[in-house]
């Protein structure tokens, strides 16, 4: 009788197992990456607060948009996080549904939708992160043109902009910073001389190995590189570079046909709220709304740093987006 | 089966008639070398094991491992030592942690109530086309996870995002050791002359499965359901692709900490990971022993 | 009976398992391999050209595959050594030794990528230790480069070919040395003529599964290649980037095909040599 009674132990076992996960009060959020922009506090906040789980997500930008459109028939997300452009291209791609959170008026108007189909919850600006000692003691760049120097060689990366929404921001927006025309032109010499210094374009993002120095040099939005030289107190340097750099709004949509939806409006009207809003400028990405700082004010650049910032438009770079992808593959990254 | 345990001991007969001492010095030398080689195997696989679980209680910026310094409270922002990593790692990706395990066991489950006859009949099944799901039951042993779990996505995108949804790719590379185990074992002794003995005895057919056949297939089963285990618990290729966020598996959030923590945050996940796999590995090593390699041999 | 009465009633259930699991998927995906649109359009056999006519993905397919089989060769070659000693020798801490080489069996290609990296990166703890003992990092970034990829899927396949190994030299009859043995060989040529024609089937089906193994997995290029594209990173990438599922899918299609092809033909030669022998 032994083998019997441990099949019927077994059966049990496996209805008390059933994964129960599924049936906590939650919110899908693609693109909820811990580190990134301080994901990880903003969640456990709101678990704190409202006791609604809201998972970790590794998606970038693009993955995200890419994942949308794969489940339209049967989405998994309720809200989606993105860089201003691939958000946009995704509510044109009617991806989202139309949400206008409490809140949503004080936005700028060029930062929000006019119909609620996305809008701003926090912008950085594209910096040059350096990790100091692993230059093992070359001059820290200071400029874009500094990055083209042949002692860099190796030392760079940015992340893969055909899955990153921050690094496909920089790929764009770089054109403008060098006075570049509408052909793109200048942006993509910059781009492929730049290729030559290149370690490589990290498909995942490259926070840790930054951090620890396996990537001296990285181009990425700012936030990154402050928490790092903050909260994680590495010997890490944030150069807004000299001839400008370029905005990087991050927007968050509600997906259409979200499976949670009444928890996901509450959670996104959560997120411009002051303990959100606080709680993500401790990674050092620039709140939308106007809350209080704090001690963590002075700990941004200063205002002066970025008075050579463009903010390329929108809906210009939402058209554009996958005819610079591909020929960003075809003329950078192909000839690798 | 039980040969002369060593051939040289064996053979110890035949070299001391000829020239008994330079022979035996010969054989030992290729063994020193062979020792030598699983020697540095064995350094290369423990190796980066070791550092990795230093790194996760050790401030590895004393080491230059890594840039960054102590981001603790403060309290211990100079001390070798810490444990928060684990803490922060625990409460992180707890349910991550949770819903591996939970998959692990149902795998385990699924796969004695499936896996064990499908080893019973693939190898004492009697009846045309046996041969064919066998190979079809290995096959994807053979078989790059990728392709499976697009497969899985193309043809059950209705189901995506259920859990029972990454089970399914667990079982299709989990069923295959659970059959081969119990397969092995049956192969390696005479289960029919035991079935015909208890049939004499007027046993009937669920009788005697239950209680000829299975019994002496519990230490098969067990050496599976440990496989089985420990495979799920591991797997990343076929859950990362089919799961989404409310079905993240604890490898995916080792990927997580490897991509955007820290290398103590990174070390700390990947200790906790050992710490589940580990005894399972050790009582797989301490039941199966020898057996183990039959079932690990290619299909 | 009992026989008559399990393949009757247990039979179709394990196929219609089989096929749920896995045959009507694959089918679904050769299904969307041939069709243009994701999920619809006409047949058509445009992405099993784009993968050859793209340089990106042809290149990253011949990585794939030269990677693999150098791979397999080097564990099957390396790893004999162990097996052997495993199964002829007894020495102490023999369990323990083979525990540890089986340690990897369960890691996933991430963790191992992660390993490569810590010991192997740019500031690895291989490097740390050169510049300490010798004022010079050497092998600074080795596990960006192809030797960093080689050794991360080396430690993938040391337990898997090992024990296959193991297994097949413990089905050798040992009574064929002794004879030869006695006839007056020596251990070199008792290995040459005696153990290795005995096991050449043993070595190509180890040989063909490291190969299948190494061919498949991503995990570990995910983490490790940053100069190398490998095919399964690009079907990763064709998927989670560009959502362009039928491309996706021949890649996968094309992947599948070769580790078949690699499985059958190592079975074929098998069942020759074992014949002819």
């Amino acid at each position: 009788m032994k083998i019997p009674k441990s099949f019927v132990a077994l059966v049990l076992a496996c209805a008390a197992l059933t994964p129960a996960v599924a049936q906590d009060k939650v919110v899908v959020q693609y693109d909820c990456i811990p580190n990134y922009a301080n994901w990880g506090g903003v969640t456990s906040q709101y678990l704190k607060e409202t006791g609604v789980r809201v998972p970790p997500d590794m998606k970038g930008s693009s993955a995200t948009m890419a994942a949308l459109e794969q489940e339209k028939a049967n989405p998994q997300a309720d809200c989606a996080y993105y860089s201003a452009a691939i958000g946009f291209q995704a509510a044109t791609k009617g991806l989202h549904a139309p949400y206008k959170p409490k809140g949503w008026e004080t936005i700028p108007a060029e930062l929000r939708d006019p119909d609620g189909l996305w809008w701003t919850v926090h912008s950085a600006h594209i910096a040059i992160i350096v990790n100091v000692p692993a230059l093992k003691g070359k001059p820290v760049p200071k400029s874009f043109a500094d990055l083209l120097k042949p002692e860099y060689k190796g030392l760079i990366a940015y992340d893969d902009p055909t899955i990153h929404g921050t690094s496909f921001t920089f790929v764009y927006g770089i054109n403008q910073v060098l006075g570049g025309g509408p052909d793109m032109g200048k942006g993509f010499d910059y781009l492929k001389a730049l290729d030559a210094n290149i370690l490589n374009y990290p498909r995942e993002n490259s926070y840790n190995d930054v951090l620890r120095g396996e990537i001296p040099i990285w181009i990425n939005a700012d936030g990154n590189g402050l928490k790092m030289k903050w909260t994680d107190k590495a010997p890490v340097e944030v150069i807004i570079p000299s001839e400008g750099t370029v905005v990087a709004p991050l927007v968050m949509a509600f997906v259409k046909g979200a499976p949670h939806a009444d928890e996901a409006k509450k959670y996104l009207d959560w997120c411009l709220g002051e303990s959100a809003q606080k709680t993500m400028a401790e990674s050092f990405f620039r709140p939308i709304m106007n809350v209080n700082l704090g001690e963590l004010g002075p700990k941004f650049p200063p205002a002066s740093a970025y008075r050579k910032a463009v903010a390329p438009p929108l809906n210009e770079m939402a058209a554009q987006a996958d005819a610079v992808k591909a020929r960003w593959v075809k003329e950078v990254k192909g000839n690798r | 089966m039980n040969l002369p345990a060593s051939i040289e001991v064996a053979a110890l007969p035949v070299e001391r008639a000829r020239e008994a001492t330079p022979r035996r010095a010969r054989i030992s030398t290729s063994k020193r070398l062979l020792i030598a080689l699983l020697a540095v195997i064995l350094f290369v696989v423990i190796s980066p094991v070791v550092v990795v679980m230093l790194g996760s209680f050790l401030n590895t910026s004393f080491l230059g491992l890594s840039s960054e310094q102590w981001v603790g409270d403060g309290s211990d922002a100079n001390s070798l030592i810490t444990f928060q990593w684990f803490s922060y790692v625990l409460k992180l990706y707890q349910p991550q942690l949770l819903f591996s395990f939970q998959l692990a066991v149902l795998s385990v489950v699924v796969c004695i109530l499936i896996g064990v006859p499908a080893g019973y009949l693939i190898a004492r099944g009697d009846f045309p086309g046996r041969r064919w799901l066998e190979e079809l039951l290995l096959l994807p042993l053979a078989l790059p996870g990728i392709a499976i779990s697009i497969a899985l996505i193309q043809a059950y995108a209705i189901i995506r995002g259920r859990w029972y949804f990454v089970l399914f790719g667990h079982l299709i590379y989990t069923l295959p050791f659970m059959a081969r185990c119990v397969a092995g074992t049956l192969r390696s002794f005479d289960c029919a002359e035991l079935e015909r003995a208890a049939q004499s005895l007027g046993a009937g057919p669920w009788q005697r499965f239950f209680f000829v056949v299975l019994p002496s297939l519990r230490h098969a089963i067990t050496l599976g359901a440990l496989l089985v285990f420990a495979v799920s618990f591991g797997e990343f290729n076929v859950s990362f692709l089919l799961m989404t966020p409310l079905t993240a598996t604890f490898p995916s959030a080792l990927y997580a900490t490897y991509t955007f923590n820290s290398f103590q945050v990174s070390s700390a996940a990947t200790v906790v990971f050992l710490a589940v796999i580990l005894p399972v590995l050790a009582l797989i090593q301490w039941l199966g022993g020898d057996e183990l390699s039959k079932v690990e041999q290619g299909a | 009976m009992l026989k008559r009465f399990a393949a009757i009633s247990s039979g179709p259930l394990l196929l219609g398992v089989l096929v749920v699991l896995l045959v009507w998927p694959l089918i679904c995906l050769v299904h969307g391999s041939l069709h243009e649109g994701n999920g619809g359009g006409g047949w058509t056999l445009d992405h099993y050209t784009s993968i050859f006519t793209t340089r990106s993905s042809r290149v990253a397919l011949f990585h794939s595959i030269w990677i693999s089989l150098g791979v397999a060769a080097a564990a099957v070659l390396i790893c004999l050594g162990p097996a052997w000693l495993f199964v002829r020798h007894d020495f102490p801490g023999k369990r323990l030794a083979r525990a540890v080489l089986t340690l990897p069996m369960s890691f996933s290609g991430i963790l191992i990528g992660f390993l490569c990296v810590i010991m192997l990166g740019r500031i690895g703890v291989v490097p740390r230790l050169m510049e300490w003992l010798t004022g010079t990092d050497y092998f600074s970034g080795a596990a960006y480069q192809l030797g960093g990829i080689l050794i991360a899927y080396f430690y993938f396949e040391i337990p898997r070919a090992t024990l296959s190994l193991e297994s097949a030299l413990r089905k050798l009859d040992p009574r064929l040395e002794l004879a030869a043995c006695s006839l007056g060989a020596g251990a070199w040529q008792r290995f040459t003529l005696v153990v290795l024609p005995q096991l050449w089937p043993a070595l190509l089906a180890t040989f063909a599964l490291t190969f299948c193994v190494s061919l498949g997995s991503f995990g570990v290029v995910l983490i490790v290649a940053k100069r190398f594209s490998l095919l399964p990173l690009e079907v990763f990438e064709q998927i989670f980037a560009f959502n362009r599922y039928p491309l996706a899918a021949a890649m996968s299609v094309v992947l599948l095909v070769i580790a078949l092809c690699a499985s059958l033909t190592a079975r074929w030669a098998s069942n020759h040599l074992t014949h002819v022998r």
